[in-house]
């Protein structure tokens, strides 16, 4: 009797077991109020990050983008919007609304700008943007950047959240010609040191390092024309030794009526974590040269824009001494002296 | 003599069979609606051609030539650049969740912003937000910071301390790779820029050096005060990548 009771208990108890497990299964997976909250990952690439485009007026261009997904499932859209440039640092301004005279079209049978699509993770689209000019079109230059942006899914959560949305771009320097020529009025505004210390005599600043400090050397040029040019060249450090040292210009775009930093390589690298109040980390510099430094140096650049163009060349020099070394010999000096006439004193 | 002959036919006729032959390098691209041949940046320079464009690398070749006879030159990449690593950005996580928001506790929360540009040079990364936090019905706000106030008044364009309690609003710390010298530590907040109130995107990551994976942290705070209505405030903020020129 007792046997059976046990039993029949036993079996209730695996029911109720049961029971419990598939409503837990249910609340888990099947519950229809269930919100999953996603972390989402965006990750696109597109790529050609840039195109250049010399074009006469009536014709038009197929330039292939592909954009790809690296992260989750997402949709895009792409668009082409205008921009300026916002500094000399290379940095962009992309303006709100379109603007100008020249044309975009996707050539995709199954896409338009501005028209979503859908990417899956690891999945790449070629986008194919038709630019073209129209008849009549003014010479000079125009700036785009070609836009693919996500839309940022905002309903997946019911607390009070941040959506971010992702938006990859691709500029487009097109220079609209008749003829091919190209206007190229450069200017070397800025070609200096930035010196730890400098003393104006006669008018002239005289610039003074630590045998030890690293240069750091500007350059700027600036556009004067309508087009843009590409900056090739070279910055050359000569010592009072005849020592002789050459850095290369990145041949960099400068955007028509606009200046630009010009990057020189080899440069040096400082971590700004240890010299804050270095000159080289408060500002942007075109060349950082390292080494141990005596007596005095001249510093020349020379910049050109393309084969057969004007040459401009621009001249600063510096002194080094090992200020620091000094000071310390000096405070050596001083101390002992005053250590000797103390002995002597005493004796 | 016949040996001879025979050598000197066969080695004709493997000569004339390699002037037949031509060398093509190139990446062909696919999609079920088109095939386009195309160059890499640094793997291939040169013309590529087809019936309807040709299209010019970043070789440096005189464009004159070219110009004259299609009407365009097109240069696709950088010159200085021979990266096969492609401009890529991401963001760790796009849904920035800050769950119940509770009066004078402020609540964070963050995302990873990480940039590729071995083929871009340089790049930017700016951000904006679409609008204020706001509630769904749009019947309340949350405003953006100012940060502590008095002397450590913070604005789009200048980070400040933000540590009191009593200091409401939405704003945002930055610290890694490439951002600007006025994130000190994650003590200092910015307000984002708003769309709505037309002001333009602020540059929250920029390098003027060539480099790769590049890595900064968003982190966003908000704290309210008591009177704020109860409801659920979203918004929305645009990250833009791009490379420079």
């Amino acid at each position: 009797m007792k046997i059976k009771k046990l039993k029949s208990i036993k079996i209730k108890f695996l029911f109720f077991f049961i029971f419990l497990f598939i409503l837990t299964l249910y609340i888990l997976f099947f519950f229809p109020s269930t919100k999953k909250i996603m972390a989402q990952s965006i990750s696109l690439s597109l790529s050609p990050p840039l195109v250049e485009v010399v074009i006469k007026p009536n014709k038009s261009i197929l330039i292939a983008y592909t954009i790809s997904n690296y992260g989750d499932p997402v949709i895009l859209n792409s668009k082409v919007l205008p921009f300026e440039p916002k500094n000399n640092l290379g940095q962009i301004k992309i303006k709100e609304n379109f603007e100008g005279p020249i044309r975009f079209s996707l050539d995709n049978s199954n896409l338009k700008l501005n028209q979503s699509f859908f990417l899956k993770t690891n999945e790449s689209q070629q986008l194919l943007l038709r630019i073209r000019v129209p008849e009549g079109v003014k010479e000079g230059d125009y700036y785009y950047t070609f836009i693919v942006e996500n839309q940022a899914l905002t309903n997946q959560t019911d607390k009070s959240a941040s959506f971010a949305k992702a938006s990859i771009g691709a500029n487009i320097l097109i220079t609209v010609t008749e003829t091919g020529k190209i206007e190229i009025k450069p200017k070397v505004v800025f070609f200096e040191v930035l010196p730890r210390f400098h003393l104006s005599l006669f008018g002239k600043k005289i610039n003074f390092f630590d045998s030890n400090d690293p240069i750091p050397i500007v350059l700027i040029i600036e556009n004067q024309g309508k087009n843009l040019i590409k900056a090739e060249g070279e910055i050359i450090l000569k010592g009072n030794f005849g020592e002789k040292a050459k850095f290369n210009l990145i041949p960099q775009n400068i955007l028509s009526e606009s200046q630009r930093l010009i990057k020189a390589t080899p440069s040096a690298e400082i971590n700004c974590n240890n010299f804050l109040n270095y000159k080289a980390c408060k500002s942007p510099i075109s060349l950082l040269i390292s080494g141990f430094f005596l007596g005095f140096y001249q510093l020349s650049t020379t910049v050109f824009f393309g084969e057969n163009s004007l040459q401009l060349s621009a001249k600063t020099s510096f002194f080094a001494f090992p200020i620091k070394i000094l000071i310390v010999l000096i405070l050596i000096l001083i101390i002992s002296i005053f250590i000797i006439k103390k002995l002597l004193n005493k004796d | 003599m016949k040996k001879l002959t025979s050598k000197f036919l066969l080695i004709y006729f493997t000569l004339i069979c390699f002037s037949f032959l031509k060398f093509v390098f190139a990446i062909n691209m696919e999609s079920p609606l088109f095939k386009i041949q195309y160059g890499e940046i640094g793997i291939a320079g040169g013309n590529k051609s087809s019936t309807n464009y040709n299209l010019y690398d970043t070789i440096g070749q005189t464009a004159a030539g070219q110009f004259n006879s299609s009407g365009y030159v097109v240069k696709a990449g950088f010159q200085y650049l021979h990266s096969i690593i492609p401009f890529r950005f991401s963001i760790s996580n796009s849904n920035i969740n800050f769950g119940t928001l509770i009066p004078n506790s402020p609540q964070t929360a963050t995302t990873t912003l990480t940039v590729s540009f071995g083929a871009a040079g340089q790049y930017q990364v700016t951000a904006i937000e679409e609008g204020r936090l706001r509630t769904l019905d749009n019947s309340s706000s949350i405003p953006d910071t100012e940060c502590d106030g008095g002397s450590n008044t913070c604005n789009e364009n200048f980070a400040q301390p933000w540590t009191s309690n009593n200091a409401y609003g939405f704003g945002y710390n930055l610290s890694g790779d490439d951002i600007p010298l006025d994130f000190i530590n994650s003590n200092y907040f910015r307000p984002f820029p708003n769309i709505q109130e037309n002001e333009n995107p602020v540059v929250i990551m920029s390098s003027t050096n060539v480099g790769k994976n590049r890595q900064a942290t968003v982190t966003l705070k908000v704290n309210i005060s008591p009177i704020q209505p109860a409801g659920r405030y979203q918004t929305i903020i645009n990250f833009v990548a791009t490379p420079s020129f």
